[in-house]
């Protein structure tokens, strides 16, 4: 109890300390008119001057995969480990994959009312016209790979909601198909970055060498297309019954 | 005006970062914790937006048009900078999402609880 004081009194001391430094000692900086020079850099060096630009009006792409590449690249590592790692958490056997189709074509095929489907066709298709035009045009307006891809991943959800894992996957679309898209939207980023070394003898990432807006074009695509599938393999794998998991485990405890 | 909102979203943005560490801290279901650190992160994310914005009228995003003046495009446009930085920021925060969800999705299917005292009895560790 006397702990909980003591910890609950330093946070409000360091929670007033905070908050005078930021906002009568203005310690962030907040509310200025003037530009930091590191942003006024980037603002005058990614499109207006000639030679070493990215190609990009939109400054913020031209920094995620231009000024920072190296970083972006590893961020979509990180995002590939744990999407893989959730992937192996929730991984099954073949045998066990068997026994969980078996229990979900024996499941009684479950639908939502009519309007409530008719609804969703028609907001899937918007939300995946919205999704690709945020990908494809990352370059030039805001937006991106990774943004197009979250609200792509919405629209798969809202698919798994309405419809079922089950629909989907009678429908031809199975873990398999996914997780190669994924591998595929990778491969894309992979061949992207590469291109510059072979093709012009240039560094790895030197996108600006390839013509016109390609690199930074080919970078949003493969983006879209791997947060999109890998999206999808996650909610795949979770998508199982929770009835069907359990059976599922129980049998390999009883084995 | 425009000083007191500023420090008013600005102490706000501090509250919320101070609730989503004492909702991890204090909370022991695990998906009230994931949700504190989201608020926790976002709130952060939201800073980091704070501390590029400029106070001129109007302000641009910081995307080149042709019809602009290159100085006009300097005076007006925002810090580019802290919006990199929270996309990157975004996407980590996403990917630690996904995996501690599926932790938590998984503990509780083979355990039957996601409460952080009986995790720890579970596993056979000390309980306060």
């Amino acid at each position: 109890m006397k702990r909980d004081v003591i910890v609950a009194v330093s946070f409000l001391l360091a929670f007033l300390f905070i908050a005078y430094a930021v906002t009568v000692e203005n310690v962030l900086g907040l509310g200025g008119t003037e530009l930091r020079p590191l942003g006024e850099f980037y603002l005058s060096h990614s499109f207006a001057h000639e030679g070493l630009t990215s190609h990009s009006p939109e400054v913020v792409t031209a920094i995620v995969w231009n000024y920072r590449g190296f970083d972006t690249l590893f961020e979509t590592f990180v995002f590939f480990l744990a999407i893989m790692g959730a992937f192996s958490v929730l991984r099954l056997t073949s045998e066990q994959e068997k026994i969980v189709k078996e229990l979900e074509a024996s499941e009684p095929h479950r639908h939502m009312d009519l309007i409530t489907r008719a609804i969703t066709k028609l907001v899937v298709v918007m939300i995946v016209a919205i999704s690709a035009s945020i990908a494809l045009h990352g370059h030039l307006t805001p937006g991106g790979g990774f943004q197009g891809g979250s609200a792509m991943a919405v629209a798969s959800l809202l698919l798994f909601a309405v419809f079922s894992k089950f629909t989907i996957e009678r429908k031809g679309l199975t873990v398999k198909h996914t997780v190669s898209a994924y591998a595929l939207g990778l491969a894309l980023i992979l061949a992207t970055v590469l291109a510059p070394v072979f093709l012009y003898g240039g560094k790895v990432l030197e996108i600006n060498l390839l013509p016109g807006e390609m690199g930074l074009f080919n970078l949003d695509v493969g983006e879209y297309l791997a947060v999109t599938f890998g999206f999808l393999t996650v909610f795949l794998v979770l998508g199982v019954s929770e009835w069907i998991f359990k059976t599922v485990l129980r049998g390999e405890v009883d084995d | 005006m425009i000083d007191f909102l500023l420090a008013y979203i600005t102490l706000t943005l501090f509250g919320m970062v101070f609730l989503g560490i004492y909702g991890v801290v204090t909370r022991s279901n695990l998906i009230k914790k994931i949700i504190m650190l989201n608020v926790l992160g976002d709130a952060v994310n939201m800073l980091f937006i704070l501390i590029g914005y400029r106070l001129v009228f109007p302000v641009f995003p910081p995307i080149y048009e042709e019809h602009l003046s290159f100085e006009e495009f300097l005076s007006r446009a925002v810090d580019p900078v802290p919006q990199a930085l929270v996309l990157t920021a975004i996407v980590i925060g996403m990917a630690m999402n996904i995996l501690l969800t599926t932790y938590a999705i998984q503990f509780y299917r083979l355990h039957g609880t996601v409460d952080a005292r009986d995790i720890a009895e579970i596993m056979g560790g000390e309980n306060e």
